[in-house]
Parts: C-alpha cells; sequence; structure tokens
C-alpha cells in the first residue's frame, strides 16, 4: 500500500515537471494539492494541534492583529487572505485563499503551529524566531494573528480601507501618498524662489 | 506678484488633478465634476472626464484638519477635490474608496492702510 503511495506521488510530480517544467507560475495538480495538504497536518505534532487558543482578544487586540497582519502578510495573502497579490500569484503553491474552509477548517492550534513554523518547500516562512525584533512579538502576536484569520470571511470595507494604509510601501508609492494628501489638503506646492539678483541704484 | 501667480497656476494644476495606476488599483485624483448615485465624475488634470462606478463597498472618508473622518456618498458635492482608488471592472473602473475634500476659498486681499485726514 505505502508501495502504491510512494508510486503514485512520483508519478504525479513527474507529470507536473514534464507539462509545467519548474515554474513557478503553473498550479499544483488538486492530487499533489490533496497530497501535499494532508501530509502536512501529518506532520503538525497532535499536542499542538489540540491547542486552545490563550488569548481572548479584546477589539484593541483584534484591531492590532488585523494592522500586523497589514504589515506582515498582506505581501502574499492580501489584506483580505485572497492570496491576490503580485507575490501571492507567483508562488508555487501560491497562498490559500484563507477565507476559504481549507484554512477555516484547520484547529487554532494549526494556525499558530503554521505561522510559528512556516511551511516547508512553499513561501510560508516561520515566524517564530523572529520574537521581538522586525515587529512581531512572539507568541502572543501570533494567537492573535489566529483570531484575525478566523475574521477574515466578515473583514468589512472600513477594515480593509486602514489595513491598506498599513501595507508596507515603496518610495514611489509613498510619496504618491503625501501628494494625495497634499492636494486635498489644499497645500500649494512650494514655487522656486525668484533670483537674488539685485538691481544696482 | 509674480510668485503669487505661479503659486495659483500651481494649485490649480494640482487641483486638475490626473490619474496614477500601479499593481492593479488606479488612482483617480480631481475636482467632482457630477454625482450620481451609482457613480462620479472626476475632471482630470488633462481636463479629461472619468467616471468611476460606486459599489455597495465603496468607503467615504472627508479630510479635514489633515485627518480622514468617515463619510457618505451624501456628503460628496460638486467641485471639491477627490481622490480615488478605483479597480478595473467590467471596462470601467469601481470606487474602493474616496476621499474628498471642500476646497477652501482664497483670502480676499485685504485694502491698502490710508492715512487719515489730519
Amino acid at each position: 500500500m505505502v508501495g502504491v503511495a510512494v508510486v503514485g506521488v512520483v508519478v504525479a510530480i513527474a507529470a507536473s515537471l514534464l507539462h509545467d517544467g519548474l515554474s513557478s507560475r503553473a498550479t499544483p495538480s488538486k492530487l499533489e494539492a490533496v497530497i501535499a495538504r494532508n501530509a502536512h497536518r501529518l506532520a503538525i505534532p497532535s499536542d499542538a494541534r489540540s491547542t486552545q487558543n490563550p488569548v481572548v482578544a479584546s477589539e484593541e487586540d483584534l484591531r492590532a492583529a488585523r494592522l500586523h497582519f497589514a504589515d506582515h502578510c498582506a505581501t502574499c495573502h492580501d489584506n483580505d487572505g485572497s492570496g491576490q497579490t503580485l507575490y501571492g500569484k507567483g508562488l508555487y503553491p501560491h497562498p490559500p485563499d484563507l477565507r476559504l474552509p481549507e484554512t477555516q477548517n484547520l484547529t487554532d492550534g494549526e494556525l499558530f503551529w503554521i505561522i510559528e513554523n512556516g511551511v516547508r518547500f512553499t513561501g510560508m516562512p516561520a515566524f517564530a524566531s523572529a520574537g521581538d525584533h522586525n515587529g512581531h512579538g512572539g507568541a502572543l502576536d501570533s494567537w492573535k494573528l489566529v483570531h484575525f484569520i478566523r475574521h477574515l470571511p466578515h473583514l468589512t470595507a472600513a477594515e480593509r480601507v486602514e489595513m491598506e494604509r498599513y501595507n508596507p510601501k515603496g518610495p514611489d508609492e509613498r510619496a504618491e501618498e503625501q501628494e494625495e494628501n497634499n492636494f486635498l489638503n489644499g497645500v500649494t506646492p512650494k514655487a522656486k524662489p525668484e533670483s537674488q539678483n539685485q538691481h544696482p541704484r | 506678484m509674480k510668485i503669487r501667480s505661479i503659486s495659483i497656476a500651481l494649485l490649480l494644476a494640482l487641483a486638475a488633478g490626473s490619474v496614477f495606476a500601479h499593481g492593479n488599483k488606479v488612482h483617480v485624483v480631481g475636482t467632482v465634476e457630477k454625482t450620481n448615485s451609482d457613480s462620479l465624475v472626476v475632471k482630470t488634470k488633462e481636463g479629461k472626464s472619468v467616471e468611476v462606478k460606486l459599489a455597495a463597498s465603496t468607503v467615504y472618508f472627508e479630510r479635514i484638519n489633515n485627518q480622514d473622518k468617515p463619510a457618505k456618498l451624501a456628503d460628496l458635492a460638486e467641485g471639491d477635490f477627490v481622490v480615488i482608488h478605483a479597480t478595473p471592472k467590467d471596462a470601467g473602473l469601481e470606487a474602493g474608496q474616496v476621499r474628498f475634500s471642500r476646497p477652501v476659498a482664497p483670502k480676499a486681499a485685504a485694502p491698502a492702510a490710508t492715512k487719515p485726514k489730519s
């Protein structure tokens, strides 16, 4: 039975490679996706899987988690968890749509474990080592993020707009944002100073 | 006088606005030309009229004192400065976020001081 499964996996991989090469633009076959997802679930320790979320999230915690997601996660997952971003669409496999049952049916412990440990052979990094550096405050932040992931199917338009302000931006985008704020504030652009030539008496 | 003329010209140019785009977002910047129940028409710097559809999910903010306050479509008026973040949809644009402000009327020039007759 194990041999059949192994042969099946090898055949699936060979078929994928022959069809798509090693391009990240390809989409995993359904068989590959099912195998990978189940293998990953089995790899999560059972005690981690059954751990309950110790954080009783306040509105403040939910907002903090939402803005943390915007800053750290939305580059790949998008603010709404859809994964429809430039980077998300270019990863193999693509980040899952976090609003769908495949993610929402995971336990709190599984979601926490994935955030802390990442998913090997994918673009999902492990954040456990980040600690207090780089803005990820350790396990507490990860548990709060679990609450936010549960909230994703109910994300409001206003929440999403707020998240857009916390998405990482490059210099051009920041300059554009400042220009738009100046425009709405009615700020007059600075005019170039006139020449300092003095006329002789 | 020259500085004032340049400043007014630059302010008008800025006020007329323009259209930017990055990623799959389109930014429409200009003055409100017309408001409808399901769309806004914006006049941009190039003098073009751009229609942007409104959706039930569109959010509105009025910029007051350098802060964005939640607002409604009914608060928007023709002539307002507007910045719309839109996404292409069905051969047009759909607004995700509309930020607007009321133009401040320029201050009238103070009358020249005159010496009282002795």
